[in-house]
């Protein structure tokens, strides 16, 4: 059938499967580390019941690594996609657009893996600069999609098996002196794109690779920024924090034996130093010296010795994760506490003074800072 | 059934069972009504549009301009290829409106960040195509070619 007049022509030769198969591969690998990453950071974050009381809390640094790999990887996956899609582009014009039922479908669920992989990427990057454009909830829309996505890519390598397969046994005695020219600019195709993708890696991971933190010019965060050398999130203004709520303060901790603490018997207690990252959902994260009580002793101290399930309270007044749960497995770790001092000093009130949650291999969100209550639940 | 067969069905199963998730997701974690379904449409939409109608023509005609470069065109593209994707992820950065939320978030000036990457493209781009250059000309090309 005669093409129609008005549809665009494309002359370029990389517009072919063999460019698609490989940029599509290492694109597949950094959607692959994204989703996955991205499904431990939820579990870990909204665990459901059943895994609530198994949570591990080693390595320690376990989400700073899985956070910071889900920042990385969406950047990464940036360039990818554009020249996924750009090699792939002259496939929209297809003529007849539709063929069959079967056609019909396939070039649906492209559209939808297209649509929303753009989207999901658009929109993780617009949260790691806390710039929230679109009118729906962004944690729960950016995980529905990843399902999305995941799903119409594997949807779409079944569609496309055939095509992947022929490419992969196509022999070399059959390339022709145009293929090798092609395979010359394929190369160097590649070579760009790899420079592309190393030039986004190495300009902003360094907000969570350390040695990378000089050249995090393009990162929402330095490392560096921040009182007592950490970063923020929540300042004690923006949480509501008021200088005559902490100066009222008192530590209630419930159990069998409840008791109230002041800050100075709360000092009074066996004090323990860790070192502990604070890694935050938006990727960023950082190493740092704690200094205070284990949550372990507190709850010993209610008749709790195995440790409990805890509800934890704040002062905080606004915002969300005022409140936070944590299970068993962190609240029995000698590596979790009410932390009083960071980095050798005194907490600062944005770091959340008077005293505030550190746990190995936790969400930043859930280290609750501005703690008053512990309150056990059944 | 033959083995792309089988490998199709495997891939195809899970993968409508990740769609069906996502889709039952949605539609329990966000407002009972219609009115987040239809915003999420819009946008999904909007990011194919603008992505097939802006962004892929753009990229396009400066492919076309450079089609001319001859040795220089690999270079080129690349550099615009890095310079352009380096730039996608700062508009985020430059174009945020409003004050962040405390002195630690966005703490640099990217503008100047943004400007130092941008020059620094260039001048490996430079270095690059001057290099390549010098290796040709003194490595005379094998007969026969």
């Amino acid at each position: 059938m005669d093409l129609p007049a008005l549809l665009p022509r494309f002359r370029g030769r990389l517009h072919d499967p063999r460019t698609a198969t490989v940029v599509g591969r290492l694109l597949g690998v950094a959607v692959l580390v994204c989703f996955v990453t991205g499904v431990v950071s939820h579990y870990l974050q909204e665990p459901p019941a059943w895994l609530s009381a198994h949570l591990p809390t080693r390595p320690v640094s376990g989400y700073r690594v899985t956070q910071g790999l889900h920042v990385i990887s969406g950047t990464a996956a940036v360039p990818l996609l554009l020249v996924k899609l750009w090699t792939v582009y002259p496939r929209l014009f297809a003529w007849p657009p539709v063929r069959s039922v079967t056609h019909a479908l396939e070039r649906l669920s492209i559209a939808v893996l297209v649509a929303a992989t753009l989207l999901e990427l658009f929109m993780g990057l617009l949260n790691t600069v806390q710039w929230y454009v679109w009118p729906f909830s962004f944690r729960q829309v950016h995980w529905a999609l990843a399902w999305v996505i995941i799903g119409s890519l594997l949807l779409h390598l079944a569609v496309k098996a055939p095509v992947v397969l022929a490419n992969w046994r196509r022999r070399p005695t059959e390339l022709r002196e145009q293929d090798i020219e092609d395979e010359i600019d394929r190369r160097s195709l590649l070579l760009g794109l790899g420079t592309a993708v190393g030039a986004v890696t190495l300009f902003t991971a360094g907000q969570s690779v350390t040695p990378l933190k000089d050249l995090a010019l393009l990162a929402p965060r330095d490392p560096d920024a921040g009182l007592q050398g950490l970063p923020v999130n929540r300042t004690a203004r923006a949480a509501g924090i008021t200088e005559e709520a902490v100066r009222a303060w008192r530590l209630h901790v419930e159990g069998p034996k409840p008791y109230d603490l002041t800050l100075d018997e709360l000092r009074a207690m066996p004090q323990h130093r860790v070192e502990l990252p604070i890694a935050c959902v938006e990727g960023w994260s950082k190493s740092a010296h704690w200094e205070g009580v284990r949550i372990k002793d507190l709850l010993a101290r209610a008749g709790l010795p195995d440790g409990a399930r805890l509800r934890i309270v704040s002062l905080q007044r606004r915002g969300g994760y005022g409140v936070t749960e944590m299970d068993r497995p962190y609240t029995r770790d000698d590596l979790t506490l009410l932390a009083l001092r960071l980095n050798g000093e005194i907490l600062t009130p944005d770091h959340g003074f008077p005293a505030r949650v550190i746990a190995p291999n936790r969400p930043g969100v859930l280290q609750t800072k501005w703690v008053t209550r512990l309150e056990v639940l059944a | 059934m033959t083995s792309t067969t089988v490998v199709r069905l495997l891939l195809a199963i899970p993968g409508l069972a990740a769609i069906g998730f996502g889709i039952q997701q949605f539609v329990v974690r966000t407002h009972p009504d219609v009115s987040d379904a239809r915003e999420l449409a819009l946008w999904l939409g909007g990011a194919v549009v603008l992505h097939d109608g802006l962004l892929v023509p753009t990229v396009l005609l400066l492919g076309l301009l450079i089609s001319r470069a001859g040795r220089l065109r690999p270079i080129l593209r690349g550099s615009l290829l890095t310079g352009g994707c380096l730039t996608l992820i700062a508009l985020p950065l430059l174009l945020r409106p409003g004050r962040p939320a405390n002195p630690t978030v966005l703490p640099r000036d990217y503008w100047v960040s943004w400007s130092v990457i941008l020059a620094a493209t260039v001048a490996v781009t430079v270095a690059v195509a001057w290099v390549t250059r010098r290796c040709r000309s003194r490595r005379p090309r094998p007969a026969g070619r």
